[in-house]
């Protein structure tokens, strides 16, 4: 069994290294197997399928209408991600999801999946609880 | 009511030089009496001219030609551009202002199935819903209405459909919870004359429940009290699909119009126990009162996404050795049905492609499709990846129209030959936000020539594949057969081909265009000279993934999966070329 543990610390090293000590406690998500992740991290998954990103940015966040997610993730930072998930990108075809409850209230889960997925530690797009 | 009030309409279209209507006649047979060019010189057809729309994206639909002048659309932001076929300049051009927040609400692209025309004016049914009238030499427009609220993902792709003083339009966003309806507005004034909802009660569908007529138990009789709501739990209904974003037919004789409707929402059959009454149904209305002659439901609980949206054709044939004034239908369930149009009575129901196994047969007594449990995502239930359906949500066809040859007798049909992975899962609704509720993904029909299309002849009559020419793609482009014994269609890869009607197989011209074909090919006659056309512009469903700019394949909402090779021949760009004989 294959145990990994992302820390937000990690996550935020690039972007804001000075934040690292007080964040350290807090695991952004937690991955068995590559594909059995935290209920949190679960949620955003369903989050993630039921707000229909699939439709735009593929059922492995490859990118379809939409940029590849697993890319864009490595670029975006928290902020970034939540201020084009809220206010969309129109022009691009990107719709504003802040009037979609499913989004606004888990939208800290499906961060932490969609980062899992990026950094390559949630291995399919597909994932189940641990139990 | 004004027995002429399409006279006009009907002389353009009698008149061959015209292609006055996207189907060139209120048929839909999709049929042109001009011979100039034919089996034995389309060979040597060259391009006589092409024309950019300056927009990318998927181009589906044709031009309208109407006495030398040539209409053009474009989808989102749906330009329009009269052309004069003198001067080849362009005498007018139109571009709406629409907020552009309609653009993530267009599922599967923003395409634009295309314009209407009749007495001087232009229709234009515009994606943010607004149905707008122009006059036809100089642009300027006569009148608009809002035809739905893009707010709740109710917008517009279908071309409005002319019939009598009416000018007809539907709905689409069976994705978005939209409850489906059909509506006819005065071609003079914009003026809402009725509208006919697809599901929920009796009189808001304009359903008489002794009057209204459906197939049961092998005859057709009333549908009773309540048709509809009785098929739905609870309120399901009021966010239930049936949306109509096809092509329309007319027959004057029945004073009916005929069209589809698509799927129940949502995608995950589980939220809507039930028929889901009348989405994806085959209807007759009358045209001046809206009221439903007739109503055939082809596939009741719908578990995989098969729209009845596609075109209606009318035609007069011989169905079992009898003549008849039949309805042709070839549905994105895999099955062509032929009805009798007057009674709407159920005459053949077949496979037009051996791959489809979601269901055995059509039960002729019940009209109910006999549905295989292992390709059940119903039965398979939510969170449940149902594997190898065949066809795929896409359908054997989706919207791109079949053409009528009253030469042969047979229909000619542009297939895709695709199969699929379903999972549904449980989905909430929120106004104007996607209610799909299911993950696909795509591939080529297994165990068969690994192309994704078929071109194939079909006769209704009998139900059965007369020819079958396999493509690489799904042929996504409407089909045309003229008097000069051909039939032609675009590809995928961006051919325009023509071939022999009498046997398909024989493959008598073809040209590479700028990009993929989704749209319908076309022809007219000008000073003497007949000319084809077709927009060509990859988009659409078979094409999303291109259409937005795909950087890796996937199988996202299903579309890209059996397509990621599309990239090896085709890029985006709305262009039309139009083809004639050398001098």
């Amino acid at each position: 069994m294959i145990l990994r543990t992302l820390s937000a610390a990690l996550a935020l090293v690039a972007a804001a290294p000075a934040v690292l000590a007080q964040e350290v406690k807090t695991p952004l998500y937690t991955v068995v197997d590559g594909n059995k992740v935290d209920a949190k991290t679960l949620n955003g998954f369903r989050s993630w399928r039921q707000a229909n990103c699939a439709a735009c940015h593929g059922a492995n966040q490859e990118g379809l209408a939409g940029p590849s997610l697993v890319e864009r993730m490595k670029v975006l930072s928290k902020d970034d991600f939540v201020k084009v998930v809220i206010d969309g990108r129109i022009e691009r075809g990107m719709p504003p999801h802040k009037d979609a409850p499913v989004v606004t209230k888990n939208i800290d889960d499906i961060y932490a999946y969609l980062k899992g997925r990026s950094d390559g530690a949630i291995k399919t797009a597909r994932v189940t609880g641990i139990e | 009511m004004v027995a002429s009030a399409n006279a006009d309409l009907e002389s353009k279209m009698a008149n061959p030089k015209n292609w006055a209507a996207q189907a060139g006649d209120m048929f839909n047979q999709r049929y042109s009496k001009l011979n100039q060019i034919n089996a034995s010189n389309v060979g040597k057809l060259q391009v006589a001219w092409t024309f950019s729309t300056g927009v990318l994206r998927g181009h589906e639909g044709s031009p309208l030609v109407v006495d030398g002048m040539m209409y053009l659309h474009s989808p989102f932001p749906n330009k329009v551009f009269a052309i004069n076929l003198d001067t080849q300049k362009i005498v007018w051009k139109h571009e709406p202002k629409q907020d552009p927040a309609v653009i993530p609400q267009m599922c599967c692209d923003t395409v634009n199935r295309g314009l209407a025309y009749a007495e001087g004016k232009i229709f234009l049914q515009q994606a943010d819903s607004m149905l707008v009238a122009m006059d036809a030499k100089t642009g300027k427009v006569l009148w608009s209405t809002k035809n739905g609220d893009p707010k709740l993902g109710a917008v517009n792709s279908n071309a409005p459909h002319v019939f009598k003083d009416k000018v007809i339009t539907g709905i689409s966003g069976g994705e978005w919870g939209v409850r489906g309806y059909i509506a006819a507005y005065d071609i003079n004034t914009g003026k809402q004359v009725w509208k006919g909802y697809s599901v929920g009660p009796d009189a808001e569908m304009l359903i008489d429940p002794n009057k209204t007529t459906t197939w049961i138990d092998g005859k057709v009789q009333p549908v009773g009290k309540d048709s509809s709501l009785k098929t739905w739990q609870g309120d399901q209904w009021k966010i239930g699909g049936g949306t109509t974003w096809g092509w329309y037919s007319y027959d004057k004789a029945t004073n009916s119009v005929y069209y589809g409707t698509g799927n129940p929402s949502t995608w995950n059959p589980a939220q809507r126990p039930g028929d889901n009454k009348w989405s994806m149904s085959i209807w007759s209305r009358d045209v001046d009162t809206g009221k439903v002659n007739w109503v055939y439901q082809m596939t009741p609980f719908d578990e995989w996404d098969f729209d009845g949206i596609n075109e209606m054709i009318l035609a007069d044939i011989d169905v079992k050795g009898k003549p008849t004034k039949a309805l042709v239908h070839f549905d994105r369930n895999g099955f062509a049905y032929t009805l009798d149009r007057v009674t709407g009575a159920l005459l053949v129901a077949e496979k037009y492609d051996p791959k489809v196994n979601w269901a055995t047969h059509v039960d002729m007594k019940t009209g109910r499709p006999q549905v295989v449990s292992k390709y059940s995502t119903a039965q398979n239930g939510p969170d449940v990846n149902t594997k190898g359906i065949c066809p795929a949500a896409l359908g054997s066809k989706d919207q791109q129209p079949a053409s009528f040859d009253p030469n042969t007798k047979l229909f000619y049909v542009p297939t895709n030959h695709v199969c699929m992975d379903y999972e549904p899962f449980k989905v909430e609704y929120v106004a104007g936000q996607p209610y799909v509720g299911a993950t696909l993904s795509m591939f080529p029909a297994p165990g068969s020539h690994g192309g994704m299309g078929n071109y194939i002849t079909w006769d209704a009559g009998k139900g059965k594949i007369v020819q079958s020419k396999p493509e690489k793609f799904s042929v996504w482009s409407g089909s045309l057969n003229t008097a000069g014994g051909i039939s032609c269609y675009g590809t995928l890869e961006g051919f325009f081909k023509c071939v022999d009607a009498k046997d398909i197989t024989k493959e008598l011209y073809k040209f590479r265009t700028p990009s993929g074909i989704i749209g319908n090919v076309f022809t007219y006659e000008h000073k003497g000279k007949q000319y084809m056309g077709v927009f060509s512009g990859i988009g659409g469903w078979a094409g999303i993934g291109m259409a937005a700019g795909l950087e890796k394949d996937t199988d996202g909402l299903g579309a890209v999966g059996g397509y990621k090779e599309l990239g090896q021949y085709t890029d985006l760009g709305g262009s039309l070329t139009v083809f004639a004989l050398p001098n």
